[in-house]
């Protein structure tokens, strides 16, 4: 381990034990908060203490520790949407105290006192975080009427998109393959059904998803835009529940039991997409063509007692083409993770988890068997990682751990038959070993100020059995040419890298509703996303960092400013600057092929990225009518020797401008209304200034190479939409079901947003030696007006 | 590449739903370029190299011709071949007894072009060995959702082995050539890619059938591309290396399907080249340089 990590660890340690000298004898409260309603874990709970005025959350998992020194408390624990619950506690001992806390709309009979709202927003640490809760993505009107927790997650400040029906998302100038996906903490590699037009996460069976854009904790690592932390339901504990719905595109259905009252529970949801049984019978012509795409999310959780949990969660999804019974196309995710939650003592919290996770992808061509071409390809991975959180005293909560993964890269198992002759042209398999250990601490340095410092180690060894190329020089831009194959042997290391990855965030707060905080944090990715596409597409390929391709490393710093106004903090406000540097990023030579190319890292090219950016957001959370206001203006840059003459040019996802509008109404008890509005930059694009022939084939010049050097028309759409609850009594009597219907209109006033715009010949076939006609022709993805409407149902 | 069109292509029929209109675009000026565009080869008849000049994008018009140029080539073993210009631009070199074609397999050929104001430009390439066309045959095929009922014409022929060949499989119907960017048919030995390592088996299918017309109705339909008493002529053209990855290039920067394929489209870049300027070496050029070994066959589609 270098000088430096010594160096820090002995800081670290004198903190820690300076805040435990100060610290006498210590009591600890701790528990696990649920939703009273369905026993689900609340996460992100605030736990205040009014004496000392200081407080914790709640963990992913509902736990909450603070440690005091003896005496009498009032404790509040505050959860947006919930009612308050203030509890006066006498602490001589450790205690436990698990808590229910009710939804503001639901009926409690305890006699609840109502506490004044502690604002995380203002008063925790985080920065350039962003959370959504299910409840607000289901209100969000929605592409074709299915609440996508992806689209919803645009609406952001600083997320952006390649452009409609592109797969993924871009944060604060990071590339699609930048971002950490974790769905229950397993990695997803493809995020996408319909190649980008639907995310693979049920809504259903979806509980909580909370976006790092910055100040990303030690804790994670492996991307180095930005982490998205998907967390599904851990089904409802107190009764048996079905949710469900019919859209345009899917029908779904969600069961949730108990397995054991309040001990054990499961969801199971499933979706599936119904376009080809529709079609079947009017389209009879079509014969064995199938179009379809499903998922399945399920979870189950036992509590053992009451320090121990074990939850177990799993996906498997897939879309479907298939053209006849010889040629198709099919792609998809599986995952699983198993969780062991373990309370080793009121102070000490610990989390392990293992997961498997695969994401792979089939082709089949060809007229018969005589003819054909098959192709597959996956990477899996298996982790497993051993996380703590050791709630030292009321002003230290450190966090340590690690995280162990191995992939198996299959970049093409791949076989072709010509007339008869067989010819197989697999890639060999490629293995790695990433790992990493943390360690950080939480730590309220007084009342105003407090900061989050922590460290993580990472380490990624490209083992064999393997080949490895070696490739000498050339000109930039252009394909470099193999020198040298080096042959490994099974667990031999070809080559391994390393990386410190500091963290740091502090907060230090002017009064009770406001604040400003600072954060910086190195990230480093060893495994990358390989796409010379516009978006990226299902035969996108990841590739681990090798002897050619280095891991890529981003910093980041942010400061902002945050602001709470209104009674009760009715309204949140921050403003967010930020500046990434990337290096090591992955582009492609012109022509580069990257599909089945064993040559593949002579073809890559390495370059250096920068954004930077300004982000306002303005959140009103309660009334009838509430929603956001967020604008971002940014800069997104990458300098690659060989493209646009090596000087600096934006990405296709820079946005000068991004201003995203959503506001949510209720009229009356059964109608709600909801709307959305966007408007961003055009994208920048690269336009040709001449024409040539060369064999009766006009081809497009750039006279001076440019990349990206000019800008679509900017983007702007509305998005409108009406919900419209069921009749709460029938005959008199109240219903036991709940449902409602969805009607939603997505780009309302029809606008035809340009995609691309793109330039080639007339279609005509041309003599040659005549005169060949060329044209510019503009792509809307979406150009016009899409009603939709759904139906969903609850009980 | 072929695969992704062929999803692509799958992909727009099923969501034909993204919308398209040609449109007014201004574009930024540039100076012209000298554009070479020389693809000879052995076949016993006049062969030609065009000199034009690059002209903006939206010039719809044939492109001004460069005249007053030398242009020779000049092979290994010392022989040179005279370009001589016929029309303005249209530099041709007339088979003569003594020397009935031009070029041999395995010769090394330097292009020399000497401008009329001085600037001189030069390329070299080998002359590879072909594949010989064996055959070609016609199949009924019924229709289908995406296609017409239609005769399909396939072209049997073998890679030579050894790693490495390349080849470029021109289609002529009725005695037109197929010369629009999507009928352009490649192929890296027997296949699409280098790499791939398909050598010495016959060509794969999807390149044996890249010699069918690619022809849309008014209504976008596919018009069946061969029918009964049409004639097609398949020739192997032997390519350099450089040109099958010129040539790939060309494909991706030309053939735009549009529509949802746009969402995997590759950012428009200039092509390589294999002419470079010998003086001034400032000024641009593009274009491409290749001699070839032909072979071919012809069939009539009858009942």
């Amino acid at each position: 381990m270098p000088k430096r990590t010594f160096r820090f660890l002995a800081i670290f340690v004198l903190l820690c034990s300076v805040s435990s000298l100060i610290a006498q004898q210590k009591v600890t409260l701790s528990g696990y908060i649920k939703d009273a309603d369905d026993g689900e874990a609340l996460i992100g709970a605030t736990v205040f203490v009014r004496e000392t005025k200081s407080g914790s959350a709640s963990n992913v998992y509902g736990f909450y520790s603070v440690t005091l020194p003896p005496g009498k408390y009032i404790i509040e624990f505050t959860y947006v949407g919930y009612q308050p619950i203030v509890k006066q506690v006498e602490l001589i001992k450790n205690q436990r105290l698990n808590l229910e806390m009710a939804g503001e709309s639901q009926q409690l009979e305890e006699v609840v006192i109502s506490g004044e709202r502690v604002d995380a927003n203002v008063t925790s640490t985080e920065m350039s975080t962003n959370k959504l809760d299910i409840q607000t993505i289901r209100k969000l009107p929605a592409f074709l009427g299915e609440v996508d927790v992806l689209k919803s997650i645009q609406l952001l400040p600083g997320v952006s998109t390649v452009g409609e029906g592109a797969a993924g998302f871009n944060v604060r100038g990071g590339g699609v393959g930048q971002n950490l996906i974790l769905l229950d903490e397993a990695p997803v590699y493809n995020s996408s059904h319909l190649f980008g037009f639907f995310s693979v996460f049920n809504p259903d069976a979806v509980k909580d998803t909370k976006l790092y854009k910055g100040a990303i904790p030690a804790q994670h690592g492996g991307r180095i835009a930005s982490l998205l932390d998907v967390r599904t339901k851990e089904g409802n504990s107190k009764r048996f529940e079905a949710n469900g719905g019919i859209g345009t595109v899917f029908s779904r259905l969600a069961l949730e039991a108990p397995i054991v009252k309040d001990k054990s529970s499961f969801i199971l949801a499933g979706r599936r997409s119904y376009i080809d049984i529709l079609a079947r019978p009017f389209l009879q012509d079509l014969g064995d063509v199938g179009l379809n795409f499903y998922d399945l999310t399920m979870k189950t959780n036992y509590d053992f007692d009451k320090n121990n949990r074990l939850y177990l969660s799993g996906y498997f999804g897939r879309d479907v083409f298939e053209f006849d019974e010889n040629q198709g196309f099919n792609w998809g995710s599986k995952t699983a993770s198993l969780r062991w939650n373990h309370v080793f003592n009121a102070r000490l919290f610990s989390n392990f988890t293992a997961v498997y996770s695969k994401y792979d992808y089939q082709l089949e061509f060809g007229e018969d068997a005589r003819d054909k071409f098959t192709w597959d390809s996956d990477v899996t991975n298996y982790m497993f990682k051993p996380e703590f959180t050791y709630f030292v005293n009321n002003y230290n909560e450190v966090s340590f751990g690690g995280s162990f993964i191995y992939y198996t890269f299959e970049p093409a198992n791949a076989v072709g038959v010509s007339a008869g002759e067989r010819i197989d042209f697999s890639l060999d398999k490629k293995y790695n070993l990433e790992s990493a250990v943390y360690l950080s601490n939480k730590h309220e340095l007084s009342d105003r100020f407090s900061a989050e410092y922590g460290l993580r180690y990472s380490m990624f060894r490209y083992l064999g059995p393997g080949v490895a190329y070696e490739y000498g020089d050339a000109e930039p831009g252009e394909r470099k040419p193999m020198t040298g194959v080096k042959n490994y042997d099974r667990w031999e290391t070809i080559q391994t890298y390393s990386n410190l990855e500091p963290r740091f965030s502090f907060k230090y707060q002017f009064n009770a509703s406001s604040s400003i905080k600072g954060s910086y944090n190195r990230m480093s990715q060893y495994i990358h996303l390989v796409s010379n596409t516009t978006a990226s597409n299902p035969l996108d390929v990841w590739v681990p960092s090798s002897n050619n391709l280095k891991p890529q490393i981003g910093d980041q710093f942010a400061l902002g400013y945050f602001r709470n106004f209104g009674e009760g903090n009715d309204y949140e406000a921050s403003v967010e600057v930020y500046t990434r540097l990337a290096k090591h990023q992955v582009d492609y030579i012109d022509g580069a092929d990257i599909l089945i190319n064993e040559y593949l890292e002579g073809d890559l090219l390495s370059g250096d990225g920068r954004a930077y950016g300004l982000e306002l957001y303005l959140k009103k959370n309660v009334g009838n009518l509430n929603g956001w206001v967020s604008y971002t203006l940014g800069r997104t840059e990458l300098q690659v020797e060989g493209i646009n003459d090596g000087k600096w040019y934006p990405t296709r996802y820079d946005q000068t401008h991004n201003l995203k509008v959503a506001a949510f109404y209720d009229l009356n008890e059964r109608i709600s209304l909801s709307g959305n509005f966007t408007f961003v930059t055009g994208t920048p694009t690269t336009f040709p200034t001449s024409r040539y022939v060369v064999q009766d084939i006009l081809i497009p010049y750039i006279s001076d190479e440019g990349r990206n050097n000019i800008r679509l028309e900017s983007y702007h759409r509305l998005d409108l939409s009406l919900r419209l609850e069921g009749k709460k009594m029938k005959k008199g009597k109240e219903r036991k079901n709940e449902d409602y219907w969805v009607f939603s209109f997505y780009n309302v006033y029809g606008r035809k947003n340009p995609f691309s715009i793109y330039f080639s010949q007339d279609e005509d076939r041309v003599m040659s030696g005549e005169a060949i006609n060329t044209e510019a022709t503009r792509v809307a993805i979406v150009g016009t007006i899409i009603p939709s409407i759904s139906y969903n149902f609850k009980f | 590449m072929n695969i992704r069109m062929l999803i692509y292509i799958f992909v727009i029929s099923i969501l034909s739903g993204a919308c398209e209109d040609t449109i007014d675009v201004d574009l930024d000026k540039a100076d012209p370029v000298l554009v070479v565009d020389a693809w000879i080869n052995d076949k016993p008849e006049d062969q030609v190299i065009r000199l034009t000049m690059s002209q903006p994008y939206f010039e719809q018009s044939l492109p001004p011709e460069v005249s007053g140029a030398t242009v020779t080539v000049k092979d290994n073993e010392g022989k040179i071949y005279s370009f001589m210009e016929h029309d303005a631009g249209k530099y041709v070199w007339t088979p003569t007894a003594v020397n009935p074609t031009l070029g041999k397999i395995g010769n090394v050929y330097t292009l020399n072009i000497q401008l009329q104001d001085g600037d001189s430009y030069l390329s070299a390439t080998t002359m590879n060995r072909t594949a010989q066309v064996d055959s070609i045959s016609f199949t009924y095929e019924e229709e289908t959702p995406f296609f017409p009922e239609s005769y399909l014409a396939e072209v049997w022929a073998r890679d030579q082995v050894g790693v490495g060949d390349s080849y470029w499989i021109r289609a002529y119907k009725n005695g037109v050539l197929l010369n629009k960017p999507q009928e352009v048919n490649l192929a890296f030995d027997a296949a699409f890619t280098e790499g791939s390592n398909f050598d010495g088996i016959t060509f794969i299918e999807p390149i044996r059938r890249g010699i069918n017309p690619v022809d849309l109705d008014e209504d976008d339909d596919f018009i069946p591309p061969y029918d009964l008493g049409d004639s097609i002529y398949v020739e192997i053209h032997s390519i350099s290396n450089e040109a099958f990855y010129f040539l790939t290039e060309v494909v991706i920067q030309t053939d735009r399907p549009g529509g949802f394929s746009e969402l995997f489209a590759q950012p428009l870049a200039n092509v390589p080249t294999n002419i470079y300027a010998t003086e001034n070496t400032g000024k641009g050029v593009v274009g491409f340089f290749n001699v070839a070994a032909v072979s071919g066959k012809g069939k009539k589609l009858k009942e």
